[in-house]
């Protein structure tokens, strides 16, 4: 059936009368002439008569034709499949224009970016609409979108797409198109109107979810019907070639040193052909030069993983940045990771069982474990006697090694915990379980009972063996595979049962012997942690120190305690996403500086606080830019970057896939080529659209007309 | 078209001339000034008497015999001074009153020229000139005379036609037929238009009879050409009937009719030895009567 854009101009049609009117009522009169020829005359008037007849039939049909065509095609006549689609209705459409201001739409192409040339389109396809149509924009930039009914307000869709920006965030045309489909369902007395979304995109693939069911609205008698959807590509068919940072991830690599890590980043090749080697390099924030370059040869379509070694000089919060050479869509060409490099461990090694005889002392095997190459430990060895007099705040963790007492320092100790201090117990002979118990009551894991001895001493049969062992733990975590075995081998003659743990917040059993006693027991007491080996770290009770799993284990340990081994790599945030940050009792959020480099307050970026339990406070915010973001705080009258609150803000790596979508899937999705269509894309956009337009073929005919009535003047 | 040569003998000029006697002046004047020598010497078959030589005779009709008998000179007088009886036979129908542009002669201000020069053309060489107006009948008759006084009746009588009523040329036939039993010249001025179709074939019967008969087919260039192209309503100017057409949609085909009729005629006129000529009225009188006083000449020799 044949449906018109512009009903209204088909009053034109009347025009077809014209040549009728002018026949009736403007014929020319003809001169009288007396003429002596007048038989000759006469006889070729006769024989010229069913001709010039039939010429002037032609020439009426002719220029009555012609008019009507041009009348039609003003119109803008399409033929269309009455199918169920919304735009089947001939006549004026409400209109839903929805512009995408994705991420990808931010790709340069031709000199611009495909936002802009996005929007020009979108502006084109507002200026064509008659003004019988109402229209709505709709901004598709990642945010949930809202449905709105059209309208007469063409200035406000002006606006709202002549202001808008692409933004850095991922958009789900599926989403919008449904929200655009629900604006239209809402338009009050557009019942009658057909109902058209023109979706301006750059057509990548990842913006769509063709498994969702498409866009529908209620339609008359309450039967849903699909609109017409018309897909203008911003890329008119071009493919879009891209080389993308996808991912950047940074594990500690205790082979590298004790602040190595392992980077691996993540690389993209969206193109379809090969783009050959590309060089990526990777720096770490305040470095002049680049920590590493690579190539890569990524093949098109595909992912490539580099993975590069990395030594931290220092601990502290550090920015890395893997970087790709600037391509037409740079927001994904650098991707930044932030992480916190432990610091050194420094460990108080407290000796209940001192010896001049080193393979006698209790602390020489962990000594010699902890003063390793690779260690991040630095332990302060002592004697029970010299801990009275320790300044326990200069050490992140203390190990007690065998120590009858503490004395005095019980209470320091329990302080120290409380404020984040590690504590390492040990057993042996020195150990007076009550003793112990008295003392340390409110820092064991679990109280300590008496002494089994399983074997005697050096025997192997009828030692005990570490049996469940927690290795998920990160202290235990790399006791995995044929690692495992040097944990398990090791022989237990003698360890100390506990009791049961009292109320309060139950212990951690990581590691049990076999008959299920505790070996390794985890408590938290305060911001810190207590570590019960039930067992001795010489050789009285078992011959665990000689085996290859103890140096790593007493190193884990260290750094367990001490907060070393917490998973500190900062999860980048997707742009878009919020953020929360917690500033602690005391501090202000001065400013929030961006990956450009300008800083921004608060309350320029929407920023809301909430108190903390702590006194402290969390401020959420939103970024929009990718890249490494700084925290700029106030304390004690002064303002400082708190390298600790950076981190970094990612664009969706589902932007960085610039791969098109087929237009014929897209279209067959919409419902085919009856009520969806493609613009813009080389060979007619994947099959059809919602009316073959016809008003083209009706300017055609008329200027053939127009000739034919010419050629028969002549 | 002015001649620039002869100025006096274009049509457009003759147009502007009011009287019959001044175009007819212009024209012998024209015509004369352009013979060297008169064809015309004055002979006669039926001899009368003689007359008495006087200086100025002719010496070749010296009667030489007389001369033997008499000793003086005697000079042979025939009984019939003119050598030619030529009926000049002049359509007055309607459609003769027709001109195509404003300073163009009708044909019949053409034809009645054409005659009234050759009726002083012929009187002064001593032929007899005669007139014939005819429309649907013959309207005006003048037998033919050869003497000077008899211009004046024919000049008048050419000059009074007014063109009305259908072209019937065989009554002007018949008439001819009927009122010359000698051998004559008969010269048919008309534009042909005649209902009767066989006008032709009279005309042949009366060559076959011994006259010479001469045609001066008149056309107007307008009806040569057919230059209309806006729609017209034509109307037959010998009768009330009328036709509408637009004149570029019916020009090829009156042309080509026109052209087809022509041709017959021509054809026609040869097959019955008739002398014929086409006259556009905007020809040069001279370039028509020349051409026929040549051939004429060439007869009488």
């Amino acid at each position: 059936m044949i449906g018109f854009l512009d009903p209204a101009l088909l009053w034109g049609l009347g025009a077809a009368a014209l040549p009728l009117l002018v026949h009736l009522f403007f014929r020319r009169r003809p001169r009288p002439l007396a003429f002596p020829a007048f038989e000759f005359v006469l006889r070729a008037r006769r024989q010229t008569e069913r001709r010039l007849k039939l010429r002037k039939l032609l020439l009426f049909l002719a220029r009555t034709l012609v008019l009507a065509a041009v009348a039609l095609a003003l119109a803008r006549p399409r033929a269309e499949r009455p199918e169920t689609s919304a735009a089947a209705a001939a006549g004026p459409a409400a209109t839903v224009i929805l512009l995408d201001a994705s991420g990808s739409m931010s790709y340069r192409l031709g000199g611009e970016t495909l936002f802009e040339r996005g929007r020009r389109e979108a502006l084109a396809a507002l200026a064509r609409l008659g003004n019988q149509e109402p229209v709505a924009a709709l901004l598709c930039d990642g945010a949930t979108p809202r449905a709105v009914a059209p309208s007469f307000d063409r200035a406000a869709a002006r606006q709202l797409l002549s202001e808008a920006q692409p933004t850095a965030l991922h958009a789900d045309l599926t989403t919008c198109l449904a929200a655009a489909a629900q604006g239209l369902g809402e338009g009050r007395g557009q019942e009658r109107l057909a109902r058209r979304i023109v979706v301006v995109t750059d057509l990548t693939a990842t913006a769509w979810r063709l498994e969702a069911p498409p866009p529908e609205l209620p339609g008359p008698g309450g039967k849903p019907v699909r609109p017409e959807v018309v897909v203008v590509d911003a890329a008119r068919g071009a493919a879009l070639p891209n080389l993308a940072v996808t991912g950047l991830t940074a594990e500690p690599d205790a082979a590298v040193g004790p602040r190595g890590y392992r980077v691996t980043a993540t690389v993209l090749d969206a193109g379809v052909e090969r783009a050959g080697e590309v060089s990526l390099t990777l720096r770490a924030a305040g470095d002049a030069r680049p920590a590493v370059r690579a190539f890569l040869d990524v093949p098109p379509g595909a992912t490539v993983r580099k993975t590069f070694s990395h030594p931290f000089t220092a601990g502290g919060p550090a920015v890395l940045t893997a970087a790709l050479p600037a391509d037409p869509l740079t927001l994904d060409d650098q991707r930044s990771l932030t992480l916190r490099v432990p610091r050194e461990v420094k460990a108080l090694v407290v000796d209940g069982a001192p010896s001049p005889m080193k393979l006698r002392d209790e602390a020489w095997f962990v000594e010699a474990a902890l003063t390793s190459a690779a260690s991040p430990v630095r332990p302060t060895l002592i004697d029970a006697e010299a801990l009275a007099g320790a300044d326990l705040h200069a050490f992140d963790v203390v190990l007690l090694l065998n120590v009858r007492s503490v004395g005095s320092r019980a209470a320091d100790l329990e302080a120290f915990v409380h404020g984040g201090g590690g504590l390492f117990l040990s057993m042996g002979d020195q150990i007076d379980p009550d003793e112990v118990n008295r003392e340390l009551a409110a820092l064991l894991p679990l109280p300590l009972h008496l002494v089994k001895t399983a074997a005697a001493p050096g025997a192997e049969r009828g030692a005990a063996r570490l049996a469940r062992i927690d290795e998920a733990h990160p202290a235990l975590a790399v006791f995995t595979g044929e690692a495992r075995e040097g944990l398990v081998g090791a022989r237990f003659q003698r360890y100390m049962l506990t009791r049961p743990a009292g109320r309060g917040e139950p212990p951690v059993v990581l590691a049990a012997f076999d008959d299920g006693a505790p070996a390794l027991v985890e408590a938290r007491r305060g911001k810190g942690r207590v570590l019960l080996y039930t067992s001795t770290v010489d050789r009285d009770w078992t011959d665990w120190p000689l085996r290859t799993s103890f140096l790593p284990a007493m190193q884990r340990f260290a750094g367990w305690l001490s907060g070393a081994l917490d998973d500190r790599r900062d999860p980048p945030t997707v742009v878009g996403s919020p953020r929360t940050l917690h500033l602690e009792p005391g501090r202000r959020l001065a400013a929030l500086v961006g990956p450009d480099g300008k800083s921004r307050t608060g309350r320029d970026l929407g920023v809301t606080s909430a108190a903390t339990a702590d006194g402290g406070a969390d401020l959420t915010f939103t970024p929009l830019q990718p890249g490494a973001w700084q925290v700029q705080v106030e304390e004690r009258g002064g303002a400082r970057l708190d390298g600790a609150l950076a981190f970094a803000a990612v664009i969706d790596p589902r932007e960085s896939d610039t791969r098109r979508l087929d237009p014929a899937a897209l279209t067959a999705w919409l419902g085919g080529g009856g009520s969806a269509r493609v613009d813009g894309w080389p060979g007619g956009g994947g099959g059809g659209g919602p009316g073959v337009p016809l008003w083209s073929i009706l300017l055609a005919v008329a200027v053939a007309l127009f000739l034919a009535e010419a050629a028969l003047l002549a | 078209m002015a001649s620039p040569s002869r100025p006096l003998l274009d049509p457009e000029v003759l147009a502007r001339l009011g009287t019959l006697k001044l175009r007819v002046r212009s024209v012998t004047e024209g015509i004369l000034s352009g013979l060297h020598r008169s064809p015309h010497h004055g002979q006669s078959v039926e001899f009368a008497e003689h007359k008495e030589y006087a200086p100025g005779d002719d010496v070749r009709r010296i009667d030489w015999k007389a001369y033997g008998k008499f000793d003086k000179y005697y000079v042979k007088q025939f009984e019939q001074e003119t050598n030619l009886r030529c009926h000049l036979v002049v359509d007055s129908s309607g459609s003769m009153g027709w001109k195509g542009a404003p300073g163009r002669l009708t044909k019949l201000e053409y034809g009645a020229a054409l005659a009234a020069s050759l009726a002083w053309l012929l009187v002064r060489q001593a032929d007899a000139a005669g007139l014939l107006l005819c429309a649907g009948e013959v309207v005006r008759s003048i037998p033919p005379r050869a003497s000077a006084g008899h211009l004046q009746p024919i000049l008048e009588a050419l000059s009074a036609a007014v063109p009305a009523g259908p072209t019937r040329l065989d009554a002007a036939i018949d008439w001819v037929v009927e009122h010359a039993p000698r051998r004559s010249a008969v010269v048919l001025i008309s534009d042909l238009f005649d209902q009767d179709q066989r006008l032709l074939k009279q005309l042949a019967q009366l060559s076959r009879r011994g006259h010479e008969v001469t045609i001066f087919h008149l056309l107007d260039p307008a009806e040569l050409t057919f230059p209309f192209e806006e729609p017209t309503l034509f109307l037959s100017m010998e009768d009330g009937r009328s036709v509408e057409a637009v004149g570029r949609e019916v020009k090829q085909g009156y042309l080509g009719l026109m052209a087809a009729w022509l041709a017959g005629v021509k054809r026609e006129a040869a097959e019955a030895d008739l002398d014929y000529t086409l006259c556009p009225t905007d020809r040069p009188l001279d370039e028509v009567l020349l051409p026929f006083l040549a051939r004429r000449e060439r007869h009488a020799a």
